[in-house]
């Protein structure tokens, strides 16, 4: 999973269009798929995320995201499909459990949903740069650059505070703490006292960071600082009504 | 021009001055090294240039300190920054993006450089440090030492007048750490900026600086040209700063008369100085 | 006390950190590796107590095969002192922090009490203070005294004074040394040139993962051209010594070079 929802470089069609026309697009995607109760909908917008994959030039990626997701499904799929009983039994089971066709029917387009609907918003993240995301929130939207900054900063300081911690159980596991040990009980137990020096450590950083922000400026910002532009285009309005269109389309069948 | 007028300073809450009585001239262009024991009050003296002292950390401030003739308490932080440019020795800390031209476009953005200018400071920065090949990369990916070239070439583009570093090379090794040095010489030669760096590293000093400070609890102890501090290595020690040993070794041949010119400070110096003790 | 045999390691199994390094520790001595940054000589300290295993060849540390051993069990006989001392502290007092290493080995609390008050008093804390009221070079000596309190037979150093000031740092090497003295082994990333001329016998050069160079402090110090493949300088009178060429072959310190020049007048 590493690296699942990093940005991947590129300059397709895909990759061009404004950030929010991204954002509003994989979140129509989403919606759509809950307006339609229909199962080959689903399927269709799941085949269609796969060819915009493709023609970000991701396709890969996408794929490794369908299986793990795949994966989830099968679990969730197994514990749906136990709990509904109303419908003609297809299977009785032990323990009085009944398999239903309406069960069936009703866990598929569950699952089938949440992989259609998850999968929009992990390939917008992964054809956009955070700092786009956030610059075109403040530059378009007039989203306070605060607040576009404090969630850039926070998960950029992602992997920082992960070597961190890593760091520091490496220190107490060569002092002798057993967090080699395989007991995932004993582990969480000792890593949480180390939670004081991650936070000290922590601390310091983002104060660090917040000053040399103020050092070059922060406080001068204004909302049309930003040195990029995001103009909608021609592609975005196109991209947009296809959305719209989308929803249209799952409500009428 | 910096000036410092019988400078003190105690951080809120603390027992004692981290600054004591500091009165102190850096005149434009000047590349100044300071030096001491940890708790000295270097980092201190270069809060107070960048006006973190006080604004940023509160306590009893005495003294004035002016910088290009504004009054650092009087003007704040925001005009201080366009003139006294801070570079940091936490590294990952003192970054702001994720790409290193985000890096620098954020400081340009923010001091409002107009847009047709920025594409030329941010390549100008960038070739300055010889780091042109790294404009796409993101930050994550680079090593200790690019990193840091990255932080001054986002400063550099900001072109303030004065340099402050703070142990720039505390995580670098000795082939960074020289190249981050030759580069603020370039940078003080060429472009005329004020540097003045805080560093532990006294045989960078001795090789690159022309100006030395040495720092004990809050005062200044010495101050002067380097070769002519240095010289003083005695006394040094006894600051816990320790010279380089071509200085040791200097000392050594001029206790049994065997020479008596200026001290040497660098290795080259230190080859003329054993030759003229054969002769 | 410590052997690598042909070893390998990649991170994430993508392009090797470290290929094929072999070389031999004997119990006593002490041993420095230096290189640049990136030259992977972090993760060959962390090879040595497990904290990384081999993906190929053999790391036995005190007779133990570390991919055998836990790391925790290796830490019984194995002192690891990292740059950074605030990612070992992490108790409320000196006197807790130095305990714990102590408890965790499972000493009763007779033995416990006794063996930390010892280290208090060699290093002169103070068993109340809280570690994070201290100086960065208190913590690190602090980092150093929890350790020493085990009795290791093996110190690790991972670039030991970083960020310390020049009193800090000859400080934590004098207890170092005087470890060394007593029996212990010692292996110390460093580059700092000035501090391995100072205090190993032994130097390994790494550079790009691979061993370039291994050999008595002496003679590794003041081959240049060795120094120079792994982006090192020579310290500065070693330095000198070279530049000066003939007559001052193996020169290393002040003092003889002093004596070479007295030398060569009076002939």
């Amino acid at each position: 999973m590493k690296g699942f929802l990093e940005y991947v470089p590129g300059d397709t069609p895909l990759h061009r269009l404004n950030p929010l026309t991204k954002l509003l697009l994989s979140l129509l995607i989403c919606a759509s798929c809950f307006v339609s109760g229909y199962h080959l909908f689903s399927v269709g917008i799941i085949i269609l995320n796969l060819l915009m994959a493709a023609s970000a030039g991701i396709l890969r990626r996408a794929a490794v995201m369908l299986a793990s997701l795949a994966k989830l499904s099968l679990v969730l799929f197994l514990i749906q499909v136990l709990c509904v009983r109303q419908g003609t039994p297809l299977l009785t089971l032990p323990l009085g459990l009944i398999i239903t066709d309406r069960g069936v029917s009703f866990s598929l387009l569950i699952v089938l949903r949440l992989i259609a609907a998850t999968l929009p918003l992990a390939l917008m993240l992964s054809v956009t740069q955070l700092s786009d995301l956030s610059g075109a929130l403040v530059d378009r939207v007039g989203v306070p650059y605060l607040y576009a900054f404090a969630l850039t900063t926070a998960i950029r300081f992602i992997p920082v505070f992960a070597g961190e911690m890593s760091g520091i159980m490496e220190a107490q596991t060569a002092r002798g703490v057993e967090f080699d040990s395989h007991n995932p009980f004993k582990k969480i137990r000792l890593i949480l006292p180390l939670c004081v020096p991650l936070l000290i450590s922590s601390v310091q950083r983002i104060e660090g960071s917040a000053l040399s922000a103020q050092l070059r400026g922060f406080n001068l910002r204004r909302r049309h600082s930003g040195y990029k532009r995001y103009p909608f285009r021609i592609t975005d309005l196109a991209s947009l009504l296809a959305g719209a269109a989308l929803i249209a389309l799952a409500a009428c069948i | 021009m910096i000036r410092f007028e019988q400078v003190g300073f105690q951080y809120k809450g603390a027992p004692t001055f981290a600054l004591r009585d500091i009165s102190l001239t850096i005149k434009p262009g000047e590349f100044v090294g300071i030096i001491g024991s940890s708790g000295a009050g270097k980092t201190s003296l270069t809060r107070c240039i960048n006006g973190v002292i006080p604004h940023h950390f509160p306590g009893n401030f005495y003294g004035a300190v002016t910088v290009d003739g504004m009054d650092t308490v009087v003007c704040g932080l925001d005009a201080l920054s366009r003139k006294v440019g801070s570079v940091f020795q936490d590294i990952d800390g003192q970054m702001v993006a994720s790409l290193v031209e985000d890096e620098l476009l954020f400081g340009l953005e923010n001091f409002a450089v107009p847009r047709e200018e920025i594409p030329q400071r941010i390549s100008a920065a960038l070739e300055a440090l010889g780091i042109a090949g790294l404009r796409q990369r993101a930050i994550a990916s680079l090593s200790g030492g690019q990193k840091q070239k990255v932080a001054i070439a986002a400063i550099l583009a900001l072109r303030p007048d004065i340099l402050v570093l703070d142990e720039p090379t505390g995580e670098l090794d000795p082939a960074s750490s020289r190249a981050i040095f030759s580069l603020l010489r370039t940078l003080n030669e060429t472009y005329g900026m004020t540097i003045v760096v805080v560093e532990q590293k006294i045989m960078l000093l001795c090789e690159y600086v022309q100006r030395l400070l040495v720092m004990d609890a809050g005062s200044i102890r010495f101050d002067g040209p380097v070769r002519q501090v240095v010289a003083h290595s005695g006394e040094l020690e006894a600051l816990g700063v320790h010279c380089p040993r071509v200085v040791t070794l200097c000392g050594l041949l001029q206790a049994c008369g065997l020479y008596q010119g200026p001290p040497a400070i660098t290795v080259e110096q230190a080859q003329a100085m054993v030759k003229e003790a054969l002769a | 006390m410590i052997q690598f045999d042909h070893v390998c390691f990649g991170y994430d199994g993508l392009q090797s950190t470290l290929e094929d390094i072999s070389f031999h520790v004997a119990a006593g001595e002490f041993v420095a590796v230096a290189g640049s940054n990136g030259a992977g000589k972090s993760t060959l300290a962390k090879l040595v107590n497990g904290l990384a295993r081999p993906t190929a060849g053999r790391v036995v540390t005190g007779g133990m095969d570390t991919r055998k051993a836990h790391t925790s069990v290796l830490a019984r006989s194995v002192g690891f002192l990292f740059q950074n001392p605030d990612r070992q502290i992490c108790q409320n007092t000196v006197r807790e922090e130095i305990q714990f290493g102590l408890t965790l080995r499972g000493f009763d609390p007779k033995e416990t009490h006794a063996r930390c008050q010892e280290v208090l008093d060699d290093f002169g804390f103070d068993g109340n203070a809280a570690p994070f009221s201290l100086s960065r070079g208190e913590r690190q000596r602090l980092a150093l005294a929890s350790l020493l309190a085990l009795r290791p037979r093996l110190l690790i150093l991972d670039e030991p004074t970083t960020g310390l000031d020049y009193r800090e740092c000859t400080h934590i090497m004098q207890i170092v040394r005087r470890q060394n003295c007593q029996g212990a082994t010692v292996l110390m990333i460093s580059h700092d040139m000035e501090i391995v001329q100072d205090y190993a016998d032994r130097v390994l050069v790494l550079h790009e993962g691979r061993l370039l160079g291994d050999g008595p402090a002496r003679r590794v110090l003041a081959d240049r051209e060795l120094l120079a493949q792994a982006s090192l300088l020579p310290p500065q009178i070693a330095d000198l010594a070279l530049r000066l060429g003939e007559g001052f072959e193996g020169v290393f310190t002040a003092e003889e070079m002093v004596g070479r020049i007295e030398g060569r007048r009076s002939a």
